[in-house]
């Protein structure tokens, strides 16, 4: 699946609209505790969390993952989605929680 | 300059009821250390008496506190007046959480004079993040006039490197924090943009008991310790 078309369906918020989409997508991966999410994500997933801190950009640039998920409302610096459009990094916010955003994904095919 | 820079007084509700200010003023002395920080956890409010304590025994004595931010890291705090850790105290009011306290999970967090008498007890929970980001941090911390130590960085809890991944290359705080000199070579390994020389290591206790508190073996040199804080002890 391509990020893209997942996330036509999906009502969250783009918050890199500069950012391509053109992304391959292959699984989910949910944690906040960014030494255990650089030791055990995955290439093309996407990366759900309630983590704002700078470092989040770097982790997903390890990890490749596809995109990043804040949810929860959680909130984010604009340096930090500043830094992400640098990075090519997609960042979405979910209003859900975390389990909430990945049941939806689940339901959406990935 | 022998040195212990993180320890908890009976303020913080994990630390023993022994750590009462005669008693860790006491304890440092018969160690042999020349300086010691009180580091509560977000709570500046037993440092009056405890430097009391260490003045009247000729004990240098800094005020301090262990912040934890909104991803759980753990800032050291470090100021020479409590006149500077009572605009601390303020904006720690702020931005914690009004959670209470309870005793029987937690435990007691005792606020004792100078004769160890319990004076006062905090009932907000003193362990809980502040609202406020690493950056924010210490910011605030340089804002008020103090220094911030990264606390035990290799730590599996509550360290910047278990919350955040690694330590961000453009963080401006002014010490790291070690657990042993081994722990050093892993931090220089993993953060190539960290220089050896012109970063200042510190080995502390992180006490919650008496007999935690460091023994006379971690040292900074005289004249680094006054380059790094300003003021000779």
């Amino acid at each position: 699946m391509k990020l893209h078309e997942l996330f036509n369906e999906l009502n969250w918020d783009n918050l890199t609209p500069d950012v391509s989409l053109d992304k391959d997508v292959e699984g989910v991966y949910c944690g906040d505790l960014l030494s255990w999410v650089m030791g055990n994500g995955l290439p093309n997933q996407v990366w759900i969390t309630v983590q704002g801190h700078m470092n989040i950009i770097a982790v997903a640039g390890l990890r490749e993952f596809s995109c990043i998920v804040i949810a929860d409302n959680a909130s984010i610096e604009d340096t930090v989605l500043q830094k992400a459009t640098e990075e090519g990094i997609p960042v979405f916010a979910s209003h859900l929680p975390v389990f909430e955003s990945a049941k939806l994904l689940i339901e959406k095919g990935v | 300059m022998y040195y212990d820079l993180h320890m908890h007084s009976c303020l913080s509700p994990c630390a023993e009821d022994e750590m009462t200010p005669n008693n860790i003023c006491q304890m440092a002395i018969l160690k042999g250390l020349e300086v010691i920080a009180v580091t509560d956890h977000n709570s500046t409010k037993q440092l009056a008496s405890i430097s009391e304590v260490a003045k009247s025994l000729g004990l240098y004595f800094i005020y301090g506190c262990e912040l934890e931010t909104i991803e759980e890291v753990h800032i050291l705090g470090l100021f020479d007046s409590i006149e500077k850790t009572n605009n601390l105290q303020n904006w720690i009011d702020e931005h914690m959480p009004n959670i209470p306290n309870q005793v029987d999970y937690f435990g007691k967090q005792e606020i004792r004079n100078t004769k160890d008498e319990v004076i006062g007890i905090e009932d907000r929970l003193l362990i809980v993040s502040l609202d406020v980001s690493v950056e924010e941090c210490v910011k605030a911390i340089h804002h008020f006039g103090g220094k911030a130590i990264l606390a035990h960085v290799l730590d599996r809890k509550n360290s910047i490197t278990h919350q955040l991944g690694f330590i961000p290359n453009d963080l401006p705080y002014d010490g790291l924090e070690i657990k042993t000199l081994e722990q050093k070579q892993t931090v220089l390994e993993k953060h190539p943009w960290i220089q050896e020389d012109s970063t200042v290591w510190f080995i502390d206790s992180d006490a919650h008991r008496l007999i935690d508190i460091s023994e006379k073996e971690n040292q900074l040199e005289n004249q680094l310790f006054k380059d790094w804080w300003g003021i000779g002890v």
